[in-house]
C-alpha cells in the first residue's frame, strides 16, 4: 500500500508536499487535483470518501489527509 | 431564480446537495473571494430542486450555469424543471478528464445543451531559459479599458470566461497584468494569477497591428522572469487553436489530460 506522501507526489511530482502545511495556499493541489486524489485513495485504501468530506480543509496537508482516511476506515 | 446575497447561501446548498449523497456531482468549484465578487455585483442566482441546485451566473449578455446534484440520476431529473433552461442564454463547463466529461453528458444533452468548444489544459514545470526581452511592465489603472477590449476582441465570450470591467481593475491593481506598449499604445498583455507555487496564464493576447512584432514573446518572457517561486505553469487554450497551442508548446507547455467541455443551450445560435 502506498503511503499518502507518495501518492501525491505521484500526482503533482514537482511538489515536495513533506514541507508544506497547506497544499491549498501555497497551489500545489487545486480542485481538479482533489478530485483525481479523492480517487486514488479510495482505491489505494479501499475506502469511499463521501462528497461531504471532499473539501478544501480535509486536503490542506498530509495530516488533515490520513486524518479523513481514518475517518472513511482506512488502516494506515 | 433567486439572487444570492451572501456565500453561506451556497454553502448551505453545497452541503444539502451532499448530505447522505456519496455520488455527489457538480462543475460548479467556487473559490470564496470570487463568489463574494459575484455576489457584490449582483451576478449570481439560484434556484433549487429536490436533490439539486441551479446556479446562474450573469456574464454580458448571456449566463453561465452551474449545478450540484445527488448523483447523476436527481440531475437529469431535475434539469427539466429548471426555470432558467429555456428562458437564458446559457453556456455550462464541464472540467475533468476525457471520461468523467463524458460522464455528464447523458444529463445535460437532452436538456438542449450542444457542444459549443472544447478548451485543454496545458502545464510546463519549472521555468524556461529565457532572455533578450524587449520592455514589458506591469499595467495601470489607464490600460482597464483597452485591456478589457484587448481580450474581448482576442477571445471568445461564451468559451473563454472573459473577465469583465471589475476584474479587470482588481487584476491591475493586483499585478496581475503584463502590458507591453508601443508608440503610446497597448500592444499586448498577459494576464496571470498566482497561487504559492502554480500560476495560471488566463489571457494572453497581442494587438492586429503588432502582430509579429515579437510584442508576445516578451510578455511571455517576462512573465516567467517574474515568476520565481513558481514551480508550476497551467494555462487553458482553446482546442482547436493550433496556432496557440503550438506558441505554448515551444515555451514548454504540454496537455495534462484535463479538458473543458463547453456546452451552450438553445438560446445561444451555433
Amino acid at each position: 500500500m502506498k503511503l499518502v506522501a507518495e501518492i501525491l507526489k505521484e500526482i503533482r511530482p514537482e511538489f515536495d508536499f513533506t514541507a508544506s502545511s497547506d497544499f491549498i495556499a501555497d497551489g500545489m493541489l487545486d480542485s481538479f487535483d482533489m478530485v483525481t486524489l479523492v480517487a486514488t485513495l479510495d482505491k489505494n485504501y479501499g475506502v469511499s470518501i463521501p462528497g461531504t468530506d471532499i473539501v478544501p480543509e480535509n486536503f490542506q496537508n498530509l495530516k488533515t489527509i490520513e486524518a479523513l482516511l481514518r475517518k472513511c476506515g482506512a488502516k494506515l | 431564480m433567486i439572487p444570492i446575497q451572501q456565500p453561506g447561501q451556497v454553502f448551505d446548498a453545497v452541503q444539502k446537495t451532499k448530505a447522505g449523497a456519496p455520488a455527489f456531482c457538480t462543475n460548479f468549484f467556487p473559490v470564496e473571494s470570487k463568489l463574494r465578487d459575484w455576489i457584490d455585483h449582483g451576478e449570481l442566482f439560484c434556484e433549487e430542486h429536490e436533490g439539486a441546485a441551479f446556479f446562474l451566473k450573469k456574464d454580458r449578455d448571456f449566463g453561465h450555469f452551474y449545478f450540484l446534484a445527488a448523483d447523476m440520476a436527481a440531475l437529469q431529473r431535475t434539469i427539466p424543471a429548471w426555470s432558467g433552461l429555456k428562458s437564458e442564454r446559457m453556456v455550462t463547463d464541464l472540467v475533468g478528464n476525457e471520461a468523467a466529461v463524458e460522464r455528464f453528458l447523458p444529463a445535460l444533452e437532452p436538456a438542449g445543451f450542444r457542444r459549443y468548444t472544447r478548451l485543454q489544459r496545458m502545464a510546463r514545470i519549472g521555468r524556461p531559459e529565457t532572455g533578450g526581452a524587449m520592455p514589458v511592465g506591469f499595467a495601470g489603472k489607464a490600460d482597464g479599458r483597452a485591456a478589457l477590449e484587448l481580450i474581448e476582441n482576442a477571445f471568445d465570450r461564451y468559451g473563454e470566461q472573459l473577465p469583465m470591467p471589475y476584474e479587470i481593475e482588481s487584476a491591475i491593481e493586483n499585478r496581475q497584468v503584463l502590458a507591453a506598449r508601443r508608440d503610446g499604445v497597448l500592444a499586448g498583455l498577459l494576464f496571470f494569477e498566482t497561487q504559492g507555487l502554480a500560476s495560471t496564464v488566463r489571457f494572453w493576447a497581442v494587438a492586429d497591428p503588432f502582430r509579429a512584432l515579437r510584442v508576445g514573446s516578451a510578455l511571455m518572457q517576462h512573465y516567467f522572469q517574474t515568476q520565481n517561486a513558481v514551480r508550476r505553469f497551467t494555462l487553458w487554450v482553446n482546442s482547436g487553436n493550433e496556432n496557440a497551442i503550438a506558441k505554448y508548446r515551444h515555451y514548454g507547455y504540454a496537455p495534462d489530460g484535463l479538458v473543458d467541455q463547453v456546452l451552450a443551450n438553445e438560446m445561444i445560435n451555433l
